[in-house]
């Protein structure tokens, strides 16, 4: 209970002045009409196959997606039709699995001569360079046609003895 | 009287609108009326409301929004005709109750006290009637005029102070 709970009871018993009869038969006229006028829910209203530029976008981008997926897991047709042209020679597991090296090479990007220092107890000074290279190893198997390519970057620091005139 | 839930799940089912509408149209009316002078117009408001409401399929858990479609159709008809808005604004000071009663009853206190509530000022009067005669709880109140809830208790016991400070033997 508040302070003010007499003052909204006394206010509770004021009644609002019904409205008129004519009200109900305005709404009930207006509410009927609008039920004749609004087609069935089974219609299949246009607005209903509109869609979106970026759904569209969506769905083309997962679609070239799959289509790329699906391309990078396809077999390789040349070398498999030939293995597998040839049943009656099975190749050993131990063979199917044999990599060999088939190149490797290192690519220097960046060199950047460091200038003289006197390494710990030498009295010669030498020279340092620093050098950044990319380096590829590359395996071939034979038999399946397979090939294997590592690729990493790599920094070299070189010091080079400084012959004293 | 039922409750009040019960008649709002009734709307939401569109079943029987005319109960629904029966329950409600009294507090409704007395809501419009705080923009129009005239119930004639007040049940314009109302009618305009109801139906748009109705066939809007509005969510009625949000009771509030039946009273702010309600305020938004009053407000709409003052702002369309300047000279009803002139008229209504130069009615406005005049003493509504000896030209058209919004309550009912010929009660000599009742009759006071409806006339204190119609000088409250409008911001009060508007969260009164609809926490008293619509039985909107203070969230609901909020979200119908767009104010926080807290603001909406305020302007009722604000008003409730007022009409006890008018009320009192002079």
């Amino acid at each position: 209970m508040n302070d003010f709970s007499e003052m909204e009871d006394e206010l509770r018993k004021l009644r609002p002045v019904s409205p008129s009869q004519q009200l109900f038969e305005r709404v009930a006229r207006e509410l009927e009409n609008s039920a004749e006028v609004e087609p069935p829910n089974n219609i299949i209203r246009p607005a209903r196959f509109n869609f979106g530029w970026v759904s569209l976008g969506l769905g083309l981008a997962a679609a070239a997606a799959f289509v790329l997926l699906a391309r990078v897991n396809e077999p390789t047709t040349g070398p498999a039709k030939i293995a597998s042209s040839a049943p009656a020679t099975p190749v050993p597991a131990q063979q199917l699995n044999t990599f060999v090296p088939a190149g490797a090479s290192r690519i220097v990007y960046h060199t950047r001569d460091e200038g003289l220092l006197f390494p710990p107890g030498s009295s010669e000074p030498v020279r340092r360079v620093r050098s950044r290279a990319r380096e590829t190893l590359q395996w071939h198997n034979p038999t399946t046609g397979a090939s294997l390519r590592v690729s990493y970057p790599s920094e070299e620091v070189q010091l080079i003895p400084v012959a004293g005139q | 009287m039922k409750d009040r839930e019960e008649v709002m799940d009734n709307v939401a089912t569109n079943e029987n609108w005319k109960t629904c509408f029966s329950q409600l149209a009294p507090g409704l009316v007395l809501f419009a009326r705080q923009w129009v002078r005239s119930g004639s117009d007040a049940e314009d408001v109302v009618q305009e409301a109801f139906v748009r409401f109705w066939r809007q399929k509005r969510d009625v858990a949000n009771r509030g929004l039946l009273y702010a479609t309600v305020r938004t159709v009053a407000l709409d008809l003052i702002r369309k005709d300047s000279r009803r808005a002139r008229r209504e604004a130069e009615a406005y000071s005049d003493t509504v109750q000896t030209i058209e009663p919004q309550f009912e009853g010929d009660d000599d206190s009742q009759r006071l006290l409806a006339g204190a509530v119609s000088r409250l000022p409008h911001e009060q009067r508007e969260v009164l009637v609809m926490k008293i005669w619509n039985d909107l709880t203070f969230a609901e109140i909020g979200d119908a005029l767009g104010i926080s809830q807290n603001t909406a208790a305020s302007r009722y016991r604000y008003a409730l102070a007022a009409l006890k400070k008018d009320l009192l033997p002079q």
